[in-house]
This record gives C-alpha cells, sequence and structure tokens, in this order.
C-alpha cells in the first residue's frame, strides 16, 4: 500500500545475540521490515522469539549485535517522537494516576501545565475518569495497563510501540480497548508497532501482519490485511478474516 | 482509648516503683522515689542545684541540630555513593571503618580539635547517629526494578532524572526508616557528647551528679531524654506519614 513512500522506520538485518557469563542466546537471527507513516503493523510469534528484545532495540533500550535502524529524520525524531508500552504496566507507586500519566511530560521538559488538560482526556479516552487522584495499588490490573496506554500517549508520538499491552486482561476488556486503540489510532494518525499473542487480535486490528519464527528469529512472513475500515466488531463475520487468521497460523505452524 | 495505653502504662510502672521505694525502703542515693526525682525539676531556681531550663534548652538544640545536621549530610552521602561507583567503592571502606570506631574513644580526640561546647558535641551525635541514615538511604535508591528505569530511558531522560522522578522518591520509606533510628541514635549521641565535652546539658547533669552521689537529678535526667527521645521518634513517624501516604501497609506502622 505504500511503496512511493519513505518508512518511518526501516529494520535492516538486526542480529541480536544475549551473552552471559558463559552462554550465548541467538534472540533475533536477522530481521528486516520496514513500518511506514500511520500504519498499523503486528508482530506476532512464539513466546521466547525475541519480540520484546525488538522492540527494546528499536527504542534503543537495548543495543543490537549487528543490523540497522534507519529513520527518516526529517519527519520522525526517535528520541522524542516514541511512545512505548510495556508488557507490564510499570506505574509509579508513588505518584497518583494523572501525575503518572505527565512523567513523558515531565522527562522531555515540557512545560506541564499545559499538558494537565491532555492527561485528563487521554485518561478519558482509556475509560478512568474519575480515577485521576488514586494511586496505582487502588487499580485493576487492567486499570493499571491502561493507565500505561494513556502515558504511552501523552506526549503525542509518531510511533506507539506497544508490548503484548492487552495480554493480562480479560476477553471482556480485550475486546473493548482493541475498539479504543483503533479509535485513538484513526483519530491521532499515529505508527503502531504492536506485538501480540492473539491471532485474531492482530488481524482485527491490522494493516500488515509480521510473522516471526522460532528462536533465532526470521520473518516467517508479512500479510497484508486488507479489510474494510473503519472496523467494528463484525468485521469478524467478514469472510477474509478467518481466511487471514488461518494464514497466520500455519507461517507460525510452519516456522 | 488508643492514645491513652501508652501513658496508662508509664503511669502504673511509676506507681509500682514508688510503692517499691518506701514499701522496701530503698536508700535514695540508690533508687529515688519518681515524685523525688520530678520535684527535683520544680524546686524554686535559686535552690536547686542545677539551672534546669538552660540544661533542658542546650540539649533539646543539640539533639535537634544534631538531628538536622546528620539527616541532610546523611542522605546527601548516600545519594553521592549511589550516584558514582567509583566515589562509593572509594569511599565505603572509610565510612564502616568510622563507624566502627567506638565514639568514645575517640571523643578525647574531638575535644582536642574543637574544644568543649555545642560543636563538638554535633559532631560526636553525627559520629554515632550517621550510618544507618546512609545505609537505608543507599539501600532504597539501589532497589528500584530495573524495568522502571526504562521509563526514562527510552525517552532519553537524563541521569538526574533518573534520580529524581525515580530513585529518590522510591527510597523515601527506606529514609524515613534511617532517620527513625537516627533519631534515637542522636539523643544517645548529644548525651555522650555532654558527657565529654561539655559544661551544660542534661548529660552534664547526670554526670555531675553521679561525682555528688545525688540520685534524684539523675533519674530527673534521664526521664527527660528519653521524654526527648521518644518526641523526636514520633515527629519522624508523623512526617514520613505525611510524606509517603502512598506507603502505608495496613497494620503495619511503627
Ligand atoms: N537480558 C537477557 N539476557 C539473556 N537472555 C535474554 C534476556 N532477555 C531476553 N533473553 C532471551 O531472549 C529471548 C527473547 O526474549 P524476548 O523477551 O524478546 O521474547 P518475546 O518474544 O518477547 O517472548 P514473550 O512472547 O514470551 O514475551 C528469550 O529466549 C529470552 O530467554
Ligand atoms: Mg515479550
Amino acid at each position: 500500500m505504500s511503496e512511493d513512500r519513505t518508512p518511518i522506520i526501516s529494520i535492516r538485518n538486526v542480529k541480536k545475540t544475549y551473552k552471559t557469563r558463559n552462554t550465548e542466546l541467538e534472540a533475533l537471527g536477522d530481521v528486516s521490515f520496514d513500518v511506514f507513516p500511520g500504519e498499523f503493523v503486528s508482530i506476532v510469534g512464539p513466546s521466547g522469539c525475541g519480540k520484546t528484545t525488538l522492540l527494546k532495540i528499536l527504542a534503543g533500550l537495548l543495543p543490537r549485535t549487528s543490523g540497522e535502524i534507519v529513520v527518516d529524520p526529517a519527519n520522525f525524531n526517535i528520541e522524542r517522537e516514541v511512545g512505548f508500552v510495556f508488557q507490564k504496566p510499570l506505574l509509579l507507586h508513588w505518584r497518583k494516576v494523572l501525575d503518572n500519566v505527565l512523567l513523558p511530560i515531565e522527562i522531555l521538559k515540557i512545560d506541564r501545565r499545559s499538558m494537565v488538560d491532555k492527561a485528563r482526556s487521554l485518561l478519558a479516552l482509556v475509560g478512568l475518569e474519575g480515577f485521576e487522584d488514586r494511586y496505582p495499588n487502588e487499580l485493576s490490573g487492567g486499570m493499571q495497563q491502561r493507565v500505561s496506554i494513556a502515558r504511552a500517549l501523552i506526549h503525542d508520538p509518531k510511533l506507539l510501540l506497544m508490548d503484548e499491552p492487552f495480554g493480562a486482561l480479560d476477553a471482556i476488556t480485550r475486546e473493548r480497548l482493541n475498539m479504543e486503540l483503533l479509535q485513538i489510532w484513526e483519530k491521532t494518525k499515529k505508527t503502531i508497532l504492536f506485538v501480540t499473542h492473539g491471532i485474531n487480535e492482530a488481524v482485527f486490528l491490522s494493516d500488515r501482519v509480521v510473522v516471526l519464527t522460532a528462536r533465532p528469529s526470521r520473518m516467517a512472513a508479512s500479510l497484508d490485511i486488507k479489510l474494510p475500515r473503519p472496523r467494528a466488531q463484525t468485521v469478524r463475520t467478514h469472510p477474509d478474516f478467518g481466511r487471514y487468521a488461518l494464514e497466520i497460523y500455519k507461517d507460525l505452524e510452519l516456522s | 482509648m488508643k492514645y491513652l495505653k501508652t501513658p496508662l502504662v508509664i503511669f502504673v510502672l511509676l506507681v509500682i516503683w514508688q510503692t517499691a521505694v518506701i514499701l522496701f525502703k530503698i536508700p535514695e542515693y540508690i533508687l529515688p522515689t519518681p515524685v523525688s526525682a520530678l520535684e527535683h525539676l520544680f524546686l524554686p531556681q535559686p535552690d536547686a542545684d542545677y539551672n534546669w531550663v538552660m540544661h533542658i534548652k542546650a540539649t533539646l538544640l543539640e539533639i535537634v541540630l544534631a538531628f538536622a545536621v546528620t539527616s541532610v549530610a546523611g542522605i546527601s552521602i548516600a545519594i553521592l555513593l549511589a550516584w558514582s561507583d567509583a566515589i562509593r567503592r572509594a569511599s565505603m571502606p572509610l565510612f564502616v571503618f568510622i563507624n566502627s570506631l567506638p565514639i568514645i574513644a575517640v571523643a578525647p580526640l574531638l575535644l582536642l580539635w574543637s574544644g568543649y561546647g555545642l560543636k563538638t558535641n554535633i559532631i560526636i551525635a553525627f559520629l554515632i547517629s550517621f550510618f544507618p541514615v546512609v545505609i537505608n538511604t543507599g539501600t532504597g535508591l539501589a532497589s528500584i526494578e530495573e524495568e522502571l528505569l526504562d521509563l526514562v530511558k527510552y525517552l532519553h531522560g537524563t541521569k538526574l532524572q533518573v534520580f529524581m522522578k525515580l530513585r529518590i522518591p522510591n527510597s523515601l520509606p527506606f529514609i524515613f526508616t534511617g532517620l527513625k533510628i537516627c533519631s534515637t541514635m542522636c539523643v544517645v549521641g548529644a548525651i555522650v557528647g555532654e558527657f565529654i565535652a561539655s559544661d551544660r546539658g542534661l548529660g552534664y547533669i547526670i554526670i555531675n551528679s553521679q561525682y555528688t552521689m545525688d540520685s534524684p537529678p539523675i533519674y530527673a535526667g534521664l526521664m527527660l531524654v528519653s521524654l526527648f527521645g521518644v518526641a523526636l521518634f514520633g515527629l519522624v513517624s508523623l512526617a514520613e506519614r505525611l510524606c509517603i501516604p502512598w506507603a502505608r501497609p495496613a497494620g503495619q506502622e511503627l
């Protein structure tokens, strides 16, 4: 869909080998793919294949062993315009919910007062209106994860990295958050790189699904999901929906 | 009722003490009755052997200053040690060494260096009580969940931000534990200082009354000293409750 555009981020032959005292563990074998502006790309792959590793390398949290990450510097500042939703909520237990959401603002040294209203509306967006002054330990796991989503959006990042953000949630909350995430994405035109174990979730959300093999991981397939947008729950009954899901399933099996 | 229990226990103990002394006819120089000890505090000034108000003021000033200096210095030292591995490796043995010195044995030296009075007293109190502040704060600064650091790191925050936003708030409960220990040790330090290097204060009264075998003022002094210790501890606990409302595990308050 995007042959003529420049990718917002290009992953080129990225390899990662973890070296511990006496063992070496090859996590990422050789991974390459591009992500274009405004795209919703999901990454699926077996547990332990290096999905978290890949996101952390993109965010500059881990050094890569070799390969390149290329960004388009004219349109994307990778140091300030990334939002990261981690696998765990990782809230600061001494900060109230609102102050947790504002953490990236403080780190980026943006004027805090001008962002308080935005933080409140983001909390409302993820369904947490009225919880601004609670401490994290007063919230359920799902609510904490929603706070962490609001936090990842507060500085209006162009690229949103999400590491199985809904993995620990019940099915109903998960569906709701999927819909909310799509709405946020459509409204804000962000680029989203979304790691998940859920094949249906990946099909439902994405423009494209990247399938990784088991360790040392390579790209097994990259599948364009040409289902109509905007997507509602009814898209799950679309005849192509099952075909896509089955194809991803096969790619995972074969890999 | 909750707040009455402790005074009640103390009162009962005092009554037992009073009756025991009278009942067993214990001579006053060994154990005076609490009444005669407390009476000493209220003797009319010109007749009293000691100017209690002056001595109490001196001791209180020492305790408060010693506590303030030790808290600020102890926390600062801990932050410095956490900030730089090189500094920590180089200086930690020194702090352990200072802490394991018997301060009473070093006190005569301090007296030679900085003379009688407030300054020497505060130095002695500091040397006795700084270590728990440093160790507790250090533990708190180091005990941050590793993954939380990623929150600052991926937005390219600075080391200063890691300390201000993560490590220091995370260590507050530990800091208060250190300050609580410090609060009682500062009282000990101030009194020890007065034994050795002062011509005023409750410690001075205690040591001086011992020479003259005049025991009621010793007991009066002891009661006041422990009262100050309890009060300072209580103030630190109160500050803790106000400063870290998020960390209040139910039913586990000191
Ligand atoms: N710090 C580390 N040191 C050594 N090995 C590591 C480290 N972190 C991850 N690994 C290994 O690298 C491999 C990939 O880990 P990673 O967390 O990226 O997997 P993942 O695809 O995110 O798995 P999951 O789906 O279960 O979250 C795993 O086999 C893991 O054991
Ligand atoms: Mg993972």
